[in-house]
């Protein structure tokens, strides 16, 4: 190809891509709404302490417990030292990251699920893998990955919606789609999980 | 205002100054985000989730770069990563087979130039693609691209000259017309 074909090329592309997703008017008010109901949500004070001193406690009383449970634990046959302490901080480890993987799968899911939809997508299909992810969902309700407040409350309103999807019926109805939308919308839960898993965020090092 | 006098009302807690700040940016941010996405559900959670993380971070901003660019560095971040962690799931449930590919749009079967066009650049890498839409479509500077995504800007201008190598691959039958 010749410089001058290259340099009409380039002209071309230059002009054809202004069109590459050509972005409609950007819904202001919607997302400030939105934008605010997240924030809303983590200033509360139970969902964020804002005071340094609020962690530093918390993280005191989270030691003094475990060490006492960890006392508690040692049973008399066994000499003082002997319990596991590496395999306790496997275990809360993996719990962690079952919940990361989780709540990002399950992100995944609802943006893939709003999108499509609203292109009349395969409901059984969403159904099914809701009940899948819902499965995940209760177990990890009962496991100490839901001891943090913060991701129990996320967990119970990811359960409520992927509930409504699990029993979608086969035919939907507009309406039925349409309070899904507005369940995942209303609880912020996809900025929740957003915020709850990192983007970039391998899931060795969640920030649960 | 400018924008440290914006900053630091924020950071006071001023909720005007904080639909300020928003009100200033939000155009290129949903611009930026929309090219990359290509879908509007996608895009508006993007830049949520830029407003949201950018307000929970704005003390941590140096002023080293000028504030838009801060925040297109991390709607950036977040739209890569939320495409890729949209298509890797898509990939392993083939269940949602049937759902808009992710990052483009549904196009016809015997496509026009542009089409052609769109195809190919949703086809680029993502350094491409991501280089190519900030400079030639949204007329971002190279050195801009280079603090937003945090590279030389040697690299952006390499990147964007093996995008524009693959495109004009694409569109070479067109030009011979």
């Amino acid at each position: 190809m010749s410089q001058q074909d290259e340099e009409r090329l380039d002209q071309l592309l230059r002009s054809l891509a202004q069109d590459y997703h050509l972005p409609p008017e950007p819904p202001r008010e919607e997302m400030w709404k939105a934008i605010q109901t997240s924030r809303r949500w983590y200033r509360r004070p139970w969902a964020r302490p804002r005071n340094p001193l609020v962690w530093v406690a918390a993280a005191a009383a989270v030691l003094i417990v475990g060490v006492g449970i960890g006392r508690m634990s040692v049973t008399n046959d066994l000499p003082p030292g002997s319990v596991n302490w590496e395999a306790r901080g496997v275990r809360t480890a993996a719990y962690r990251l079952t919940a990361i993987e989780h709540l990002s799968q399950s992100e995944a899911f609802l943006t893939l699920f709003r999108a499509s939809a609203q292109g009349g997508s395969d409901e059984r299909l969403a159904s099914a893998t809701a009940r899948q992810l819902l499965a995940s969902n209760r177990l990890l309700l009962d496991s100490p990955a839901a001891h943090d407040r913060r991701i129990r409350l996320l967990l119970e309103d990811l359960e409520l919606v992927l509930a409504e999807i699990a029993q979608l019926s086969p035919q939907p109805r507009e309406k039925d789609l349409e309070l899904i939308k507005e369940g995942i919308e209303r609880g912020g839960v996809l900025p929740r999980l957003r915020t709850a898993v990192p983007a970039g965020t391998s899931s060795t090092q969640g920030v649960l | 205002m400018d924008d440290r006098e914006l900053i630091g009302r924020v950071l006071a807690g001023d909720p005007s100054a904080e639909r300020a700040l928003y009100d200033a940016h939000v155009g290129r941010v949903f611009r930026l985000a929309y090219r990359m996405a290509g879908d509007l559900d996608r895009t508006q959670d993007y830049v949520q989730e830029t407003f949201i993380r950018a307000f929970q971070r704005l003390g941590e901003f140096r002023g080293e770069s000028a504030l838009s660019t801060w925040l297109c560095s991390i709607a950036i971040s977040i739209t890569l990563n939320g495409l890729r962690k949209t298509r890797r799931f898509r990939e392993r449930e083939v269940a949602l087979d049937d759902a808009p590919a992710v990052g483009t749009t549904a196009r016809e079967a015997e496509p026009d130039l542009k089409d052609r066009l769109s195809r190919a650049i949703d086809a680029l890498p993502e350094g491409y693609r991501t280089v190519f839409v900030m400079h030639e479509v949204e007329g971002y500077t190279h050195e801009e691209i280079a603090e937003v995504l945090g590279v030389q800007p040697g690299t952006s201008k390499a990147q964007l000259f093996r995008a524009r190598a693959r495109l004009r691959v694409a569109l070479a039958d067109f030009a011979r017309d």
